[in-house]
């Protein structure tokens, strides 16, 4: 009987490793790839290995940071997602701290549409939420964060809320007694108390900010700005060539970052998603 | 307390509100005005009264990607949910490397649709030339089963975590008592495993209708739409009325279609409201 | 009452001090991204015009291929006149997408093209009159302008021809010429001839026709005009709203011969893009490549010489072969954004101009372009143009650009899936030509 159940928990392991390599394997395929010559990647040529002949070294590499924007994209990218998870994060908790505390018409008025907001598919704003952000020149990626505030409050105000209604009332109005005002008591004695929530939004924001692609497409400036998505989205078809090996290096250098940042945060960002996903 | 807080309103609630209003109230607003015209800008809109709905729901495009968003959303629900809990069902029986398999089965999560849908268009075009068969491009069934393949790729991490805290958090008790009331292995699945984690489950099944209903990168670049909208989903199927079509009826068309699924889309969330409630009262 | 304005105060603070931010960083950080695009010089000069009330020229550019040229004319211009020129090109395949979202802003193009009467039905609202103006007194005749009634609402900037592009040293050692192509029974036996002994001579007929986004147009559009053509002139119109497909059997005919002995399996044609095709005939894999004089630089760039090259006639076994050109007409219409600011259309006008007639300017459109339908144009080295040239001057008839007539892009997206379909096996030749014949009446049913 014992015998027994350990065959099959090793059976299960060599299973599931197998299942690892598989799930891995797309991404070790894009590596591999990118370190072939243009001409060497097509659809019956992919899963070679390169050879002396079709080894390009780290030219697309190359060839994608500088002629292909790469740098630049990713910089964008980066901007965007920081500025606007730290003014969801400021913003939104604030936001929370006053509908869950309050009792009036404005706060269930609010709490009412950020949940609605929730729920709007982007398709149905997609077109008048870019001629607005356009008519205010919100479209540039130093204050498209603006647009990523409005859009993006519904969740993290849902998830603000849900953590704060648990929070005692004790210790806020001990802090009010002794003689704290209102912003003195939310960042002195709630934001503390807040910091895994935070994570956790900060986690789920990000995911969202750093991946979107069609929000940044309708509302930036094409004529200046692209993001990571975007630019991938351009090598498709774009200019009537498509240039596979620089392609392939772009995509591994926007997805080696995220891997490494998951492997070294991995805690947190698992836990995040999950405080997030069990709230919402 | 709260009068004190009340005071503070504009620091508070104000920054927030007035992006929501720009971001999301106004547009949402104005789209659904903007649906019962005709109009390229919004500066020279005509209004058209339910023109725009009746093209929309006699449009035959519309409803295929209806039923196609329909058919893809049932499938990766299941396919999703069923995965994702063996896969959690395994890894909290203490396989060995449980912790890596997690991490590796968590990370696709991580990355964005468009990349993920180049990613597998390159490997499934691939494979099928191997096999010498049609690429994604030309069969949408192929592209239906290829984006269920992408989509159990990304998600069946996340929802196993789900899955796995469910589990975990199982009174080691109940576990205990049935064994040695001695029920088979089955029947503590059935009777103890499953009944003690269906909040995560209505969680997870409710995430992934969402999620797939909603599709649209991945939709884009894996298939996008080919051959001849076939593949086409709903969120797709309303860019390209909105932008590949030119003429000055389609934005109004487009809009209309938006506002018919946003509609389909709130009351997905309803039910899901009405489930979790009566869960809620259960417990 | 005291802390309650206190509050209203720091608050109203901070909302304009948010959007001040906002606002003052919408201004002052164009100079540093501007600077990144091509167009501007540099930041500060960027500024100076806008403050002084002058124009600005936002160009979104159809032809991806001309892209660095367009760039680099843009910022001499700027250099030399400090008006800003901003170039855009969309991506192959996706131009009325990137027009129509971004015309609506406050920004929009104030240079945008449309590529026919058709595209111009959906823009003429935003076409800007320009009868009468400095460009269109330009032009070597009015038959290059696009009128809607009386109204100059496009201007015709290139003339193009595009047919087989042979590669002729590999068809010697096929042990064929130029001259032994005559009409499409000739092309089908060399073609096939060459397949048959593929193996041996180590290259194919025919590059691959590739249907990936970046390629499919030269098939669902180009190659698709032939049958128009043929129809149009049995029946003696240059429109219709009901297309009888009565030469769509050559169609075929050539689609065929182009899929069956081409470098790749007919199945794999859907994922093969513009560069493989380009890339296979540089690298001498393949006899013919179907394409246009607009290929001529890339070409010639990837080392190709004029002794390899010619271009032949797209014969299909229809109409009068013997006496049948090249593919020659334009597709490429300029329009002025009317909705822009005077000095705005007033500056797109003046860089036209300045196009078409500084020495600058009409050696770039001459070279990468092509032949210009002005009077100042220069003389082109374009190899396939001077085919067309000897074509013409031969006695022969070029065939005229019909598929500015064709309905809609969703037409071209309908006939080109179908083809596709056709080539790997998934569909029939019925089914395209459902979607060429039926699929014309149902999207003119929709105008």
């Amino acid at each position: 009987m014992k015998e027994k159940k350990s065959i099959s928990k090793t059976l299960l392991t060599i299973l599931f490793t197998a299942l690892a390599l598989f799930w891995v394997y797309p991404v070790v395929m894009i590596l591999i790839n990118s370190f072939k010559l243009d001409k060497f990647i097509s659809t019956n040529t992919v899963f070679k290995l390169p050879g002396a002949e079709s080894f390009a070294g780290f030219s697309n590499y190359v060839e994608a940071l500088t002629s292909q924007g790469f740098a630049r994209a990713f910089g964008y990218s980066l901007v965007i997602t920081v500025t606007s998870v730290v003014l969801i994060l400021i913003c939104t908790s604030m936001c929370a701290w006053y509908i869950t505390r309050v009792n009036n018409l404005l706060s269930k008025v609010c709490y009412g549409l950020f949940v609605f907001s929730m729920v709007v598919p982007f398709q149905m704003l997609m077109f008048t939420l870019s001629s607005t952000a356009d008519r205010l020149n919100l479209d540039t990626p130093f204050n498209i964060c603006v647009i990523y505030l409005g859009f993006g409050a519904g969740l993290a105000v849902f998830m603000f809320t849900g953590f704060m209604k648990s929070i005692p009332l004790e210790i806020e109005e001990a802090a009010m007694i002794d003689g704290c005002n209102p912003i003195q008591t939310f960042v002195l004695v709630i934001l503390p108390i807040l910091k895994p929530t935070f994570i956790s939004v900060c986690i789920l924001e990000t995911m969202w900010l750093w991946n979107d692609y069609l929000l940044p497409y309708l509302v930036l400036d094409r004529k200046k700005y692209t993001t990571i998505p975007i630019l991938i989205q351009y090598f498709k078809g774009s200019y009537g060539h498509v240039a596979m090996g620089p392609m392939m290096a772009c995509i591994m250098m926007t997805v080696l970052p995220i891997i490494i940042i998951y492997i070294c945060l991995q805690k947190y960002i698992i836990d995040g998603v999950l405080a997030g996903a069990v709230k919402g | 307390m709260e009068r004190a807080i009340k005071k503070y309103w504009p620091v508070f609630v104000l920054p927030t509100l007035a992006a929501f209003c720009i971001g999301f109230l106004y547009p949402f607003c104005q789209g659904l005005y903007l649906s019962f015209c005709k109009f390229t800008t919004i500066k020279k809109a005509s209004f058209v009264g339910f023109k725009n709905y009746i093209y929309a729901l006699t449009d035959g495009a519309f409803w295929h990607s209806f039923g196609f968003t329909t058919a893809f959303t049932i499938c990766s629900t299941l396919l999703i949910n069923v995965l994702a809990f063996s896969i959690a069902l395994a890894l909290t029986s203490k396989i060995k490397g449980s912790n890596i398999f997690r991490t590796v089965f968590f990370m696709p999560n991580l990355i964005g649709g468009i990349v993920l849908g180049y990613i597998w268009q390159i490997l499934l075009n691939c494979v099928l030339s191997l096999l010498e068969q049609p690429l994604l491009a030309l069969d949408a069934t192929l592209g239906f089963w290829g984006l269920i393949i992408l989509l159990c790729w990304q998600q069946i991490g996340y929802m196993m975590i789900i899955y796995i805290a469910g589990l975990q958090s199982i009174p080691k008790d109940y576990l205990e008592a049935a064994k040695i009331d001695g029920a088979t292995n089955l029947q503590i699945l059935f009777r103890v495993k499953i009944p003690n984690v269906m909040p995560s489950i209505t969680i997870c099944t409710f995430l992934t209708i969402t999620n797939g209903f909603k599709l649209f990168d991945q939709n884009l670049a894996l298939t996008g739409g080919e051959p001849a909208h076939a593949s086409e989903m709903m969120a797709l199927n309303i860019y390209n009325t909105f932008y590949s079509r030119t003429g000055p009826q389609w934005k109004g068309y487009g809009q209309a279609k938006s506002v018919i699924f946003c509609l389909m889309v709130i009351m997905i969330s309803l039910v899901q409201l009405k489930a979790t409630k009566s869960r809620e009262v259960q417990q | 009452m005291k802390k309650k304005i206190l509050s209203a105060v720091l608050s109203v603070a901070m909302v304009s001090a948010l959007l001040v931010g906002c606002g003052s960083s919408a201004t002052t950080e164009t100079a540093a991204p501007a600077a990144d695009s091509a167009a501007t010089a540099d930041g500060a000069e960027a500024a100076a015009p806008a403050a002084t009330g002058e124009g600005q020229v936002y160009y979104l550019n159809f032809k991806p291929e001309a892209d660095e040229a367009w760039q680099a004319i843009a910022k001499s211009y700027t250099d030399q006149t400090g008006v800003p020129v901003t170039v855009v090109t969309a991506a192959s395949g996706t131009y009325e997408e990137t027009l129509s979202a971004e015309i609506i802003k406050d920004e929009a193009p104030t240079l945008f093209q449309v590529n026919g009467p058709v595209g111009l039905a959906n823009w003429t609202d935003y076409c800007y009159d320009l009868k009468g103006s400095s460009l269109y007194n330009e032009l070597t005749s009015d038959s290059f302008a696009l009128y809607d009634g009386d109204e100059v609402k496009g201007i015709a900037y290139v003339i193009e021809s595009y047919g087989i592009i042979t590669n002729v040293e590999l068809l010697s050692q096929a042990g064929y010429t130029v001259d032994d192509i005559k009409s499409f029974d000739d092309l089908k036996k060399v073609a096939e001839d060459i397949t048959a002994r593929s193996s041996e001579l180590g290259f194919a007929a025919f590059t691959s026709a590739g249907m990936d986004g970046s390629s499919d147009w030269r098939f669902k559009t180009h190659l698709a005009n032939l049958p128009i053509y043929f129809e149009y002139q049995a029946d003696g119109i240059d429109t219709t709203d009901t297309i009888k497909g009565s030469f769509l059997d050559n169609y075929k005919n050539v689609w065929d011969l182009y899929i069956n002995n081409a470098t790749c399996a007919p199945a794999d044609l859907a994922s093969k893009t513009g560069d493989d095709a380009e890339n296979e005939f540089a690298d001498g894999q393949a006899v013919f490549y179907q394409n246009g004089s607009w290929e001529y630089a890339n070409l010639t760039g990837k080392g190709m010489t004029d002794d390899q090259l010619a271009m032949i006639p797209i014969y299909t076994g229809a109409g009068d072969e013997a006496n049948q050109g090249l593919c020659t007409g334009t597709e490429n219409y300029w329009c002025v954004n009317a909705e822009a600011s005077e000095e705005d259309i007033q500056a797109t006008i003046d860089f036209l101009t300045w196009m078409v007639t500084s020495e600058e300017g009409t050696k770039m459109l001459a070279d990468t372009i092509g032949v210009i339908p002005f009077k100042n144009a220069q003389d082109t080295t374009n190899l396939f143009v001077l085919n067309d040239r000897d074509y013409t001057a031969a006695g022969k008839t070029p065939v005229s650009w019909n598929f500015t007539t064709m309905p809609s892009e969703e037409w071209k997206n309908g006939v080109g899936s179908a083809l596709t379909a056709y080539a790997a096996g998934t569909g029939s030749w019925d089914d395209v030509v459902a979607a060429f014949v039926d699929g014309w009446a149902s999207e003119y049913a929709l105008k």
